[in-house]
């Protein structure tokens, strides 16, 4: 993964990992996106925030391969791209972390881990103990210890189970993760934990796109806020030239600021 | 510590409780029993002689349980497979031909509910109530329910019926072999394989599946083509111990095998479950239909125990997995 990446920071694109350009979206005639450009530099984590109905989830599935922009460009790592399909999107290392929907509860955390790219010897057999060694170190990395190998994604807390759906991101090395509402359900205390696996997988040289309501949890990691309203890009701002006070106002108000 | 950590995977999730029941049930029919005659050669002879014919379908549809889909369809494969055999070889089809074509009857019944089921998306439960349906009526046409003997085209000892139907040294029944067989087979297949994992993960959640690139609905055909494959082996199976065709073969199965496949702690909403817990759920009921008999308790009233058994076994699940999350 490093020498995609180290090759991809030679290209001339300002430093962007990805970038979105001018995408529209049509749901029979109801328009989803209309013109919004979106791009994630590297090692960035970028937080793309709006009310309900905002955009935002349209875009990201774009993004991730499940929708298909009926306008608009890709670009990834300086090359245009087209995403056909989730796949597509995963083999270049773009991955989907859902909230509740990445993980089966019944089933053990390596296998989740390795959930349809199971680590196998002869005839399709899994390498039980592979899978549980790997995973745990790669959550360990991510400042999570699991005492039971073999325990159920059902019994972890909120947070372990967002550490679990991320841990498998950081194994199949993603380029790009995105973190659809990760803290939504979780505690104070969890929703901490959660954002520092994000600030772990920007230590990893990932970018991270970050979706969620809450401001103050963007604020606190997010280096650039992306803030879509009614399908269109309300304001594509930097931390450094907001605050949480005027991004709400932002998003309550749905226009622009009046200078 | 070790040895308690072998056990405790070995059992899996809820088969322990499974065993325990089995066990008691054991201790109670012997000891119950006129005579202690429960674990007389006859009985059990004829116990190994009769729970595959369950066991086998039972493997298969409680793996169908495990990634999220029913079948109520078996109970017409079954006799179907059964009547398409005994139809070829009254047309004097080569014996290898005939298996190859019976067990594609399991193949083709399969493959129609897993379309039906995977591109309508609708509950398997009501599809496949359906093809039951259809299917049985397709055949009580054909057959117009008459039994058909095999005796008048196939002699006794043909290798077909060393394969399916022989007593080993005249005291073990070749069919508790298969079903231990394929017992082997798909617990190695369901726990060890990455496909047994995409089944697991199909029935646990599904949306999780598909977004990591499994493809659902191909893992779903296949548990089909699998659940009709074993009935049209218990199919022929049956015809060839009871030397005939007959339309009610399997009749009731399709209940029966959810039932056992829920006293092995498989669970109903998909995700949770194992190949020995199927297995001794199948033997479970098994036992209680014949040891009720040995009881001398009325007959006829087996299913209102067998019933509350199910019931019992699918509160006890609930309870199971509660304490087991917590």
């Amino acid at each position: 993964m490093a020498d995609g990446r180290s090759a991809s920071t030679g290209n001339p694109d300002d430093g962007y990992l990805v970038r979105m350009i001018g995408i529209d979206k049509y749901f029979g005639r109801v328009c989803a996106l209309s013109g919004v450009d979106f791009g994630v530099k590297h090692s960035e984590i970028v937080s793309l925030v709006g009310d309900n109905g905002a955009g935002k989830s349209t875009l990201i599935k774009i993004l991730s391969g499940f929708h298909r922009a009926d306008k608009g460009e890709i670009y990834f790592e300086g090359k245009k791209i087209h995403l056909g399909s989730p796949r597509d999107a995963k083999n270049l290392g773009i991955e989907t972390v859902y909230q509740e929907q990445a993980l089966a509860p019944h089933v053990s955390i390596p296998r989740n881990v390795f959930m349809g790219r199971e680590i196998t010897k002869a005839l399709g057999i899994m390498d039980g103990r592979r899978m549980i060694a790997e995973s745990m170190k790669t959550l360990e990395k991510l400042g999570l210890r699991i005492k039971d190998s073999r325990a159920m994604v059902e019994q972890l807390s909120g947070g372990q189970r967002q550490g679990v759906a991320i841990a498998r991101v950081l194994y199949f090395k993603a380029k790009l993760v995105i973190l659809d509402e990760p803290t939504i359900a979780l505690s104070v205390k969890e929703s901490q934990q959660v954002m520092d696996f994000m600030q772990q997988l920007r230590g990893e040289g990932i970018s991270v796109v970050f979706i969620t309501h809450n401001l103050f949890h963007a604020f606190q990691i997010a280096e650039r806020f992306v803030v879509l309203a009614r399908g269109e890009l309300l304001a594509d701002v930097e931390r450094k030239d907001t605050s949480v006070e005027r991004l709400s106002q932002l998003i309550i108000t749905g226009r622009q600021e009046v200078k | 510590m070790a040895r308690e950590k072998l056990i405790a995977r070995l059992m899996g999730y809820k088969v322990s409780f499974t065993l325990l029941v089995f066990i008691a049930l054991l201790v109670i029919f012997q000891v119950f029993t006129p005579n202690h005659t429960f674990f007389q050669r006859a009985n059990l002879y004829s116990l190994a002689r009769l729970a595959p014919d369950l066991g086998i379908v039972a493997l298969g549809v409680g793996i169908l349980m495990i990634c999220g889909e029913f079948d109520l369809s078996i109970a017409s494969t079954i006799p179907m497979s059964s009547f398409v055999f005994v139809k070829l070889l009254g047309y004097g089809v080569p014996l290898w031909l005939n298996l190859i074509v019976t067990l594609g009857v399991g193949v083709v019944v399969g493959l129609g509910n897993g379309f039906l089921v995977t591109r309508t998306r609708l509950p398997s439960f009501i599809l496949t109530l359906g093809t039951l349906l259809f299917w049985r009526g397709l055949l009580y046409a054909s057959s117009l329910m008459m039994p058909i003997g095999i005796r008048a085209w196939l002699k006794k000892g043909s290798w077909l019926e060393n394969l399916f139907a022989v007593v080993i040294g005249g005291v073990f029944p070749v069919q508790a072999v298969w079903f231990v067989g394929f017992a082997v087979l798909l617990g190695v297949i369901l726990h060890f394989t990455r496909f047994g994992n995409w089944i697991f993960v199909t029935g646990d959640n599904e949306t999780a599946a598909r977004a990591m690139g499994i493809s659902t609905n191909r893992v779903k055909i296949i548990a089909y083509v699998g659940v009709g494959v074993l009935c049209s082996v218990v199919g022929l199976m049956q015809c060839l111990r009871i030397e005939s065709f007959t339309a009610n073969q399997g009749v009731g199965f399709e209940l029966k095998a959810i039932a056992a496949a829920v006293v092995g702690g498989t669970s109903l909403a998909g995700g949770i479950g194992s190949v020995l817990g199927i297995a001794i759920g199948t033997v479970t009921i098994q036992i209680i239909e014949s040891g009720m008999i040995l009881l001398g308790l009325p007959a006829f009233g087996i299913g209102t125990f067998i019933g509350a058994v199910v019931i019992m076994f699918a509160v006890l699940n609930k309870y199971i997995s509660r304490w087991s999350s917590r």
